[in-house]
């Protein structure tokens, strides 16, 4: 496999988005189960690296989830989603995690 | 000629086995329906992650996401997606009968999912090396299956696609192809600013641990996808045979009524030549 190019830009690319300004557009789901769509304010979870945040405006980010409990803050309150497996993109405030793969 | 009452019974037996296919009919016709909605919503899921994979990825040579230092079994391993029982038409017929085209006792190792498989196998005198009951509840865990593809230089999958109601297929591939196919496409797709690279991504843990991670999730992704299709094609397959089914014994039901409808005739018929003959001895004697 060959190795992604290796210089790190400090640049984020922000594409248009459609969601309110300071919230991301969040879907979190499996094959048949959608357990969160809708806009988000942050969102916590953990990697192997460790717990971290997401907030609007991220850089571009793509990880691996180890088994936690997704933290999603929005505008009505805060709902918690429990995973075993999953991968989190981010790109343009939209985030999307992709459980069970 | 039978007799009326013979032809009736076995007529009302005949209607007994058109309500039966009717019923399965109905109940496949639903199958299909729930079944189809499913795969419709897993393959939206599907492409989004194979979408991000193709920008990922770079290399064609895909590994089953084995370390450089693990050597796989130098056999092929062939694995079958069957139903779990019979009443699915000829589509696990057609099946074996394509992977026998293919099948080299020396050179390939035999998993088959699904209990119909296995015993088509068994008359076929061929020996499955692993076996797994096709599973049933929409989430799929492929890790078992995962731990032995692994092992293998090579695997082919036969399963059954679903082109339409009146039409499945049976389809061989070879999984490794399949998803270096897919990377084949980004290279060339992957050249603009949509490219998943180290300048424009953070990764976490690593680059690397996402892509190998990204390997896997793919094949196991791949996998199940392969499963949905077959039970989507099954269900179909069952719905075409119990139409099928429903239609020969609707026709059988509609013979045996105009027999049965023929030999009353017939018996009518007899009994009037009988009375008219006794009435002319009748009139013959009183003469």
């Amino acid at each position: 496999m060959t190795k992604p190019d290796a210089t790190h830009s400090e640049t984020a690319t922000n594409e248009s988005s459609s969601t309110s300004p300071g919230a991301m557009a969040v879907k979190i789901y499996a094959p048949f189960k959608v357990y969160f769509e809708g806009e988000a304010t942050s969102i916590s979870a953990v990697n192997e690296t460790g717990p971290f945040d997401i907030l609007p405006k991220h850089h571009n980010f793509l990880c691996m989830l180890v088994p936690c409990t997704i933290r999603i803050q929005t505008s009505s309150g805060v709902k918690d989603v429990k995973i075993n497996r999953a991968l989190m993109h981010v790109k343009a405030d939209r985030v999307v995690v992709f459980v069970d793969v | 000629m039978r007799r009326p009452l013979e032809i009736k019974a076995e007529e009302a037996s005949v209607r007994s086995v058109v309500s039966l296919t009717s019923a399965l009919e109905s109940l496949s016709s639903m199958q299909i329906a729930k079944t189809k909605n499913k795969v419709l919503i897993s393959n939206q899921f599907f492409d989004e992650v194979w979408n991000i994979y193709k920008q990922i990825r770079v290399d064609v040579l895909f590994n089953f996401g084995r370390t450089p230092d693990e050597t796989p079994i130098d056999k092929e391993l062939l694995i079958l997606i069957t139903a779990k029982g019979g009443l699915s038409g000829d589509i696990d017929q057609r099946l074996i009968k394509q992977f026998l085209l293919r099948y080299d006792e020396s050179n390939n190792d035999v998993l088959v999912i699904g209990h119909h498989g296995a015993l088509k196998l068994k008359q076929a005198h061929i020996d499955a090396t692993y076996y797994f009951d096709l599973p049933e509840h929409d989430y799929i865990n492929v890790d078992p299956l995962m731990d032995i593809i692994k092992r293998y230089a090579k695997s082919r999958i036969f399963y059954q696609d679903y082109v339409s109601l009146s039409q499945q297929q049976i389809r061989d591939v070879d999984l490794s192809e399949v998803v270096s196919s897919k990377g084949r496409v980004a290279d060339l797709d992957t050249l603009d600013d949509n490219k998943i690279t180290e300048k424009t991504y953070i990764f976490e843990p690593s680059s690397y641990a996402v892509a190998a991670y990204l390997e896997n999730s793919i094949l196991r992704l791949t996998i199940s996808q392969f499963i949905y299709d077959s039970r989507l094609a099954q269900v179909a397959s069952r719905f075409k045979a119990m139409s099928a089914a429903k239609e020969r014994s609707v026709d059988t039901a509609n013979e045996l009524h105009t027999e049965y409808n023929r030999a009353k005739r017939s018996q009518v018929d007899t009994r009037l030549k009988e009375s008219l003959a006794g009435l002319k001895k009748i009139r013959a004697g009183g003469d």
